[in-house]
């Protein structure tokens, strides 16, 4: 790959000024999506930051092969899974982490059709952190790639090995446990609305 | 017992970000997700150690090299 660069490219952000300029635009466009996924699908600012500068190196090393099969959001959020995962796999060994019970949000008195209300605050960062913290990693996940208008569902569902009705059915309980999550996170201050009279 | 009547320089900012806080709605939960994205930005510093990564990363094999398997 050729690094150098010639007059008349578009000149390369000086923070990637190893890269060459197509790489550098790939983590211009990309690296947001990526680190907002590392973010909230590990909920650690330190390792997010971590995970990205991993999952990028990855792509860089990988640069040369990518043919475009996919997108490449696409191909950058499956190294990000990947490698979410093996790091999610490891503390769960390490520090055997219980699995989230879907049931509990199965029964959850929360309606997905309710608008969400929030104060905007810095805190609400923070709120939904803790309500994605509540679901499954399945359905934190599918929420996330979702929420990404990029993203299709047939792509969500390519990246999440699973049938285009599997992601919808789990989407819509996905949205359930998290509105009911959210909810809970700040009772007493914020309230969703018509939660009271959510069956 | 002491009352506390003044509130730490920590409190006031936090009850100014309160006031100033406004109430919005989000129509789903993707909406909200949406926002929250817009408020992160990746820390430089994720920038500058890739920078330094890349730096120390062996040159990549040509494509001669690659065809051959040299």
């Amino acid at each position: 790959m050729d690094e150098t660069v010639t007059e008349g490219q578009p000149a390369t952000p000086p923070a990637l000024a190893s890269a060459p300029p197509d790489f550098a635009a790939l983590y211009e466009e990309h690296s947001r999506a990526i680190f907002y996924l590392a973010l909230r699908f590990l909920g650690d600012q330190t390792k997010a930051e971590d995970a990205t500068h991993d999952v990028f190196l990855r792509a860089w090393r990988k640069w040369s092969e990518f043919r475009g099969d996919a997108s490449p959001r696409t191909w950058l959020y499956r190294i990000t899974i990947n490698h979410c995962r093996n790091l999610r796999q490891t503390w769960a060994a390490r520090n055997l982490v219980t699995n989230v019970d879907d049931a509990v949000w199965e029964t959850a008195p929360a309606r997905t059709d309710s608008p969400l209300r929030a104060l905007e605050t810095k805190e609400l960062g923070q709120r939904i952190q803790d309500a994605l913290d509540a679901l499954t990693p399945e359905y934190r996940l599918l929420l996330l790639l979702v929420a990404d208008e990029e993203m299709s569902y047939d792509e969500v569902a390519e990246l999440t090995g699973q049938t285009q009705d599997a992601v919808r059915g789990k989407l819509h309980r996905a949205r359930k446990a998290f509105a009911a999550a959210f909810a809970k996170s700040d009772q007493g201050r914020y309230e969703t609305k018509n939660q009271s009279h959510a069956v | 017992m002491k009352q506390k009547t003044n509130l730490t320089p920590s409190e006031q900012q936090a009850a100014a970000e309160e006031k100033e806080a406004t109430v919005r709605e989000f129509a789903s939960t993707e909406e909200l997700l949406r926002h929250d994205a817009g408020q992160v930005e990746v820390p430089p510093i994720v920038a500058q150690r890739l920078n330094e990564s890349i730096k120390s990363e062996p040159k990549g094999k040509s494509w001669w090299q690659r065809l051959t398997g040299r």
